[in-house]
């Protein structure tokens, strides 16, 4: 066990403090004992994470062997198979699974884009032109995510057969785009509360109008907000399964759906295969999530505002 | 000439009523002050003349001209905001350059006006900051920038100095009337400071529940007060108010107190025999020692604070409270817990109407 160093009573910083880079100022405060401490916890968490990645690079020997082995030599024929499959005559097919990696890619990327779009500008109607029982649209709203979404499963099904949104990305984008309004649009509201509503005074003001008023002052103000809405949005729509599952077709087939097709055959479950495919399923996200991370981090409406 | 008329201005908000028939006048070039507790209307007052606010009632004019419902764009005017509300994704400069970029000025003369200001408030070497990364003294003199940037006929300040700390408002007080002087724009100044009305003003309005109560110099708002209310909100130690009742004896009329009863000539004949009033008394009035022509008085001392140059006594006579001020070296020789003689005189009482608060004579 990790000994674990009492941490320095919590004192309020003085200014000049405050102006310490961030970082530096943290471990000082919280001591290399509790530092050690998080980050075996996050140890902890990341480690399923970390277990899937190097199954991708182990062997079918390798992937199976007991006790597990930390130290083997990789292999990028998981990956390989992937994308390309042993043919019958002796030769090597490609797999769909470009497509598949590009219709999960479109298909969250978009829906998420449009809920955040559409979610932001009912974020700011409802924070700022209040009308009466606002509290009770916006209860009404987050209703649609309090049950769990198998109990609309048959209507949805049937409605999309109906109207031939089956299978097609407009349909799938649809759905996805509904679900993750809600939830964007809470969220951003919050963002939007926060805001000190005398900067926008102060801009009307200065003769901007309500449309600079919204782009040139709101907007730049909860961008951290909204990357952060982006990024959950994007992990929860890039997972989901379910509907996928039901209301995707060949051609717009995600990955999680193809995923869960290569179990079963006569071989089993090829796990080296499934790590691979969930590594790669994992790159774009940490692409995103690293991207965005200064967003997320930066905060930068914090202090600004005496209150 | 009046720059800038209310005329029975009324804001409600549902059944809450903000503004109640505010109407006053703000002279070319004037300092002005609004000055009233919190919840006043002294806020709404401004974003009213902004136009913020919509009305229900009353018009209001500025420049010569009615604005009442015209777009807050363009009027003319700019506002110092309480919480500085400067732009905090916006570096200073950025901040001070907004008003002019809406302007549509070209960018060169932007910056000589930016570098202009930024060298008038001191904040030159802050340009490239963020506003968070700013001192409080800082971010308001960024904020004034932000105002005065574009020349505005009219600058209005909702209690700029309410969040800074005291050795920072003193300073400020100075600034704001440095540059008053040096700019020379009509100035309306919320708040809820008797002492930074009465410093930097040249006409003060003290505001109740949405209204005027009473607009002077600040010279006259202390010295003749028009009712109780804006004797207590005016001066500081706050005036003594002391309830009486007038009586008529051989001698002539005098006003009964707690603690004795005071000549009440000086009022002359407006006085009748039981009248119910309210007697005001300035701390700075009442003197140590007795004193023949004035009401003399033994008091117990309650408490002292000290002020450095000069002490508060909190007094007790026969259960009525009463404040005094004495200098630093007289004040310390007595004890809390003793007794003292004190005395004040007719001439620097005030005299009200207890029921309705009205200033008698």
């Amino acid at each position: 066990m990790a000994t674990v160093t009492t941490p320095t009573p919590v004192r309020s910083p003085t200014k000049a403090k405050m102006r310490l880079p961030r970082r530096r100022q943290e471990i000082g405060k919280a001591g290399w004992g509790w530092t050690a401490f998080v980050g075996l916890v996050s140890m902890v968490y990341f480690f399923p994470v970390l277990w899937i990645i190097l199954t991708a690079f182990k062997s079918r020997t390798d992937a199976f062997a007991i006790p597990p082995k930390l130290f083997f030599t990789p292999t990028l024929d998981n990956f390989v198979s992937v994308f390309y499959r042993a043919s019958i005559s002796g030769g090597s097919q490609q797999t769909d699974f470009p497509l598949y990696f590009f219709n999960s890619i479109f298909i969250a990327g978009l829906s998420v884009l449009i809920a955040i779009v559409l979610g932001t500008l009912a974020a700011y109607a409802f924070s700022r032109f209040p009308l009466k029982g606002t509290d009770t649209y916006m209860f009404i709203i987050l209703t649609t995510r309090m049950m769990p979404p198998i109990v609309a499963i048959i209507p949805i099904f049937l409605m999309f057969r109906l109207t031939g949104l089956s299978g097609t990305y407009f349909g799938i984008i649809l759905l996805y785009t509904a679900f993750n309004i809600p939830f964007s649009v809470w969220l951003v509201k919050s963002f939007f509360d926060e805001l000190n509503p005398e900067v926008e005074d102060a801009a009307r003001m200065d003769g901007a109008t309500e449309g600079r008023v919204f782009f040139g002052v709101c907007l730049p103000q909860v961008l951290a907000g909204l990357a952060a809405t982006f990024v959950f949005g994007l992990i929860l729509t890039w997972n989901e399964f379910l509907f996928a599952l039901l209301l995707t077709g060949v051609e717009t087939r995600t990955v999680p759906v193809a995923m869960a097709r290569t179990l079963g055959g006569e071989v089993g479950v090829d796990y080296g295969l499934l790590a691979a495919i969930v590594t790669l399923f994992l790159i774009p996200i940490f692409f995103v999530t690293f991207l965005l991370q200064n967003q997320l981090l930066r905060g930068i409406t914090f202090g600004t505002v005496k209150r | 000439m009046a720059e800038l008329r209310l005329d029975g201005v009324v804001k409600r908000y549902g059944r809450t009523v903000a503004l109640d028939g505010m109407s006053f006048e703000v002279g070319d070039g004037e300092f002005f002050c609004l000055l009233g507790p919190s919840s006043a209307g002294k806020t709404t007052t401004l974003r009213a003349i902004a136009g913020l606010e919509p009305l229900q009632a009353g018009s209001i004019a500025f420049a010569g001209r009615e604005v009442t419902g015209a777009p807050v764009q363009g009027r003319g005017m700019a506002m110092i905001f309480q919480t500085f509300a400067l732009y905090p994704h916006l570096s200073v400069r950025q901040n001070l350059a907004y008003p002019l970029a809406r302007d549509g000025k070209a960018r060169d003369e932007v910056r000589r006006r930016v570098d202009e200001v930024a060298e008038l408030l001191r904040v030159g070497h802050t340009l490239e900051r963020r506003p968070a990364t700013l001192s409080g003294g800082e971010q308001q003199r960024v904020a004034i920038g932000r105002a005065i940037v574009r020349r505005p006929k009219l600058l209005l300040l909702d209690e700029p100095l309410t969040n800074l700390d005291a050795k920072l408002r003193h300073d400020m007080r100075t600034e704001f009337k440095r540059l008053h002087r040096e700019l020379g724009m009509t100035m309306l100044y919320a708040t809820p400071d008797q002492l930074e009305a009465l410093t930097m003003a040249e006409r003060v309005a003290v505001i109740r529940d949405g209204r005027v109560v009473q607009t002077a110099p600040p010279r006259d708002l202390y010295a003749r007060p028009d009712s109780t209310y804006t004797a207590g909100m005016v001066g500081a130690p706050m005036m003594n108010l002391i309830q009486g009742r007038v009586r008529h004896a051989k001698g002539g009329a005098t006003i009964e107190l707690p603690f004795g009863a005071l000549d009440a000539a000086r009022w002359g004949d407006g006085l009748r025999a039981g009248d119910e009033v309210i007697l005001g008394i300035r701390p700075h009035d009442v003197r140590l020692g007795s004193d023949p022509h004035a009401l003399s008085l033994r008091a117990g001392v309650r408490l002292t604070e000290p002020l450095g140059d000069v002490t508060v006594l909190d007094l007790a006579a026969r259960g009525a409270p009463l404040k005094m001020v004495l200098r630093e070296e007289v004040a310390s020789r007595l004890k809390e817990g003793g007794e003292v003689e004190v005395s004040f005189r007719p001439q620097d009482a005030h005299l009200f109407h207890k029921e309705t608060g009205v200033r008698i004579g």
